[in-house]
């Protein structure tokens, strides 16, 4: 009986105490490295902000207009308080990642090893949303200024409708990048802008037929402003 | 003769060295003006024959490939002395029709006549628009004579046009121009000016042919190069300004983007030569003012209005990039006026156009996006300037003017102060 209770019990729970024995040093170091990274992190976040402020980075920023396209491009923060939360998070990334690495667990490797090949897609997908998010700002607002200048009433709606169809233009790329329901995304893109293109054509056909022929006319025939005979230079 | 530069074609290097030299030279640039630019060639021909018969003369037509017939009503357009009762010394007088290269715009179009002028080495210059219905012999007279007979350098026009003809003239370019560097000089951007061969020679040698000079911002670029360096200036009175009716308001935006745009790039080069003037003054004036009959302009006041309206309330979100909070609550408390109570003061248009010029200074956001956006904001104030102006004279509207000039004068320390702090 005691056999029998010796070889249920005792062998697998030496065998556990043995991997946790093997096992212990390495969870250990692997916290250490995280806290330490963390320590650094907060460390280089701090050293930033003092050089920031040494060299007058946030007054350069100003100066040179770099915050005010920042800001226009809807980055409302600090630039300097992005890049430190940035460069905070980055070195805890990569100690975190050593720190998964020394744990030596071969799932975990696995899983890591997945994770680096995909993360090129991840750095692509969000280069892919910031450009759209810049261009969809950047056309926006060439159309608004455009639209108005041509007396055109819907502008802002004109804008603004361009303006999303960019940024969930890129969001598709981004997210086609990203191999996450690539199908089933690009159905979802074609439905949603098939269907904005058929709104915007039945709204035209029925309710705004008057509006685009004015559109239609000012565009062919010449606007009222021929009415006028006065010359602006 | 010095070496040509090669925007001048073959040809015309040809024609040049048969030429040898010139005294004067009368440009005109053209784009499909068949309608006009038979009378202004006779009259640039009549007016060179009547008062510069002794003087070797050269009439060049710089096209930008016009597809009608103007470059053949150019080479056969001449004059019947006899009926206009002067001498004519054919052996005098060359053409060149050529068409230009570069940027297609009025700018190219004079780069070529400037190059022709200082291979030529001539002494005295001037250029004319194509599309004039009321240009005379005399204006080569009252273009040219300044240079050869008194010594100046660059001959602005002076023209009698209707109250609401030239608004951007009005409302942006004389003011700006005088209160930045002191002279009055009432029409900048005229169109047609007298100008010596050494000024020519100075054009010919800055680089700005790929920039907005190159299409309608070289008016204001010539005037501000003779002015802002230091060239002996003054201005010829030559009548009534009339102009062929086709030429398009459509492009408005377009074209006011590009004349303040180089009024504004303008500021960056000269901004140590602007700064120090606090003052203006007149300019000699040539020849003889007297009143002529204008032909009546039509204004269509509302869509102006409506556009002024449509671009507070849908640009104010840009505004806010560059507008003081008081001239934004100022122009959004416009939208809710009624028509007769349709007021856009002097002070508000002088500080908007002080906060668009630092703003491009300062590159808060894209600078053509800036300047476009002005275009409904100066429909407001042409609006309020024909509802104020509707029963004034063209003496009052001048007074009106002068009051509006000198509110930029008494405003600039605002600009010079918002210029220079980083």
């Amino acid at each position: 009986m005691l056999q029998f209770l010796e070889e249920i019990f005792k062998q697998p729970l030496e065998d556990f105490l043995d991997i946790i024995q093997k096992f212990l040093p390495n969870i250990l170091t692997s916290m250490l490295i995280l806290v330490f990274g963390f320590l650094i992190a907060w460390i280089v976040r701090i050293i930033l902000g003092k050089i920031a402020k040494l060299l007058k980075v946030e007054k350069f920023l100003k100066n040179t207009g770099i915050a005010r396209i920042l800001k226009n491009s809807g980055i409302t923060r600090s630039p300097i308080k992005v890049l430190r939360r940035l460069l905070y998070w980055t070195i805890v990334f990569v100690f975190a990642t050593m720190a998964l690495i020394i744990l030596k667990v071969p799932a975990m490797e696995n899983l890591l090893e997945r994770f680096f090949l995909y993360l090129p897609n991840v750095f692509i997908a969000g280069l892919l949303l910031v450009i759209g998010y810049l261009a969809a700002n950047f056309v926006g607002r060439v159309i608004l200024i455009t639209q108005v200048n041509a007396g055109v009433k819907y502008a802002g709606i004109l804008s603004k409708t361009v303006k999303f169809i960019i940024f969930i233009f890129a969001f598709a790329m981004a997210v086609e990048q990203l191999g996450i329901g690539r199908e089933t995304i690009l159905i979802a893109f074609s439905i949603t802008f098939g269907g904005i293109v058929l709104a915007l054509a039945l709204a035209i056909g029925f309710g705004g037929k008057d509006i685009a022929r004015e559109f239609l006319e000012k565009k062919f025939k010449g606007s009222s402003e021929e009415d006028d005979t006065f010359k602006h230079m | 003769m010095t070496k040509p530069s090669d925007i001048l074609s073959d040809d015309v290097k040809r024609k040049i060295s048969e030429i040898g030299r010139a005294d004067i030279l009368v440009g005109i640039p053209s784009y499909n003006n068949s309608a006009t630019i038979g009378h202004v060639v006779k009259a640039v021909q009549a007016g060179l024959y009547k008062y510069f018969s002794d003087k070797r003369s050269i009439l060049v037509n710089s096209d930008g490939g016009s597809v009608d017939n103007t470059i053949n009503i150019v080479k056969d357009s001449g004059i019947d002395s006899n009926s206009i009762l002067i001498h004519k010394h054919e052996e005098n007088l060359y053409k060149i029709i050529t068409p230009y290269q570069g940027i297609p715009g009025k700018g190219s179009a004079f780069r070529t006549i400037f190059e022709i002028a200082r291979v030529l080495d001539v002494k005295a210059c001037a250029v004319v628009d194509s599309d004039l219905r009321s240009i005379t012999p005399e204006w080569i007279e009252l273009l040219i004579s300044p240079v050869l007979n008194d010594g100046f350098d660059f001959i602005a026009p002076y023209y009698l046009r209707h109250k609401y003809d030239g608004t951007i003239t009005n409302s942006i370019i004389y003011p700006m121009t005088r209160m930045l560097y002191g002279k009055c000089i009432r029409q900048p951007i005229g169109g047609d000016f007298g100008f010596s061969g050494k000024l020519a020679e100075f054009f010919t040698k800055k680089d700005v042919w790929e920039t907005d000079v190159a299409r309608f911002g070289i008016d204001i670029w010539m005037t501000t190069t003779a002015v802002a360096n230091g060239f002996k200036i003054c201005q010829s009175f030559l009548g009534a300004k009339i102009h062929d009716p086709k030429d398009p308001a459509a492009a408005l935006s377009t074209m006011l983007h590009q004349v303040v745009n180089s009024l504004f790039n303008l500021m960056e080069e000269y901004s140590s030569v602007w700064k120090k003037v606090d003052d203006s003054e007149n300019i000699p004036t040539f020849g003889f003012v007297y009143t002529v009959g204008l032909e009546p302009v039509n204004v269509n006041l509302m869509p102006m209005i409506d556009k002024f309206k449509l671009g507070v309330k849908e640009l104010s979100i840009l505004y806010e990039e560059f507008l003081s909070p008081e001239l934004l609550k100022f122009l959004s408390g416009m939208i809710d006026l009624p028509v007769n109570k349709f007021v856009f003061p002097d002070e508000i248009w002088v500080k908007i156009l002080y906060d668009f010029a630092i703003a491009c200074h300062k590159k808060i956001i894209n600078t053509e996006h800036i300047i476009k956006s002005l275009t409904p904001l100066y429909l407001g104030k042409v609006a309020s300037f024909v509802i104020e102006s509707k029963d004034a004279n063209s003496e009052e509207v001048e007074q009106r003017l002068e009051s509006l000039c000198l509110t930029f004068l008494k405003e600039k320390p605002y600009l010079i102060k918002r210029w220079v702090k980083k």
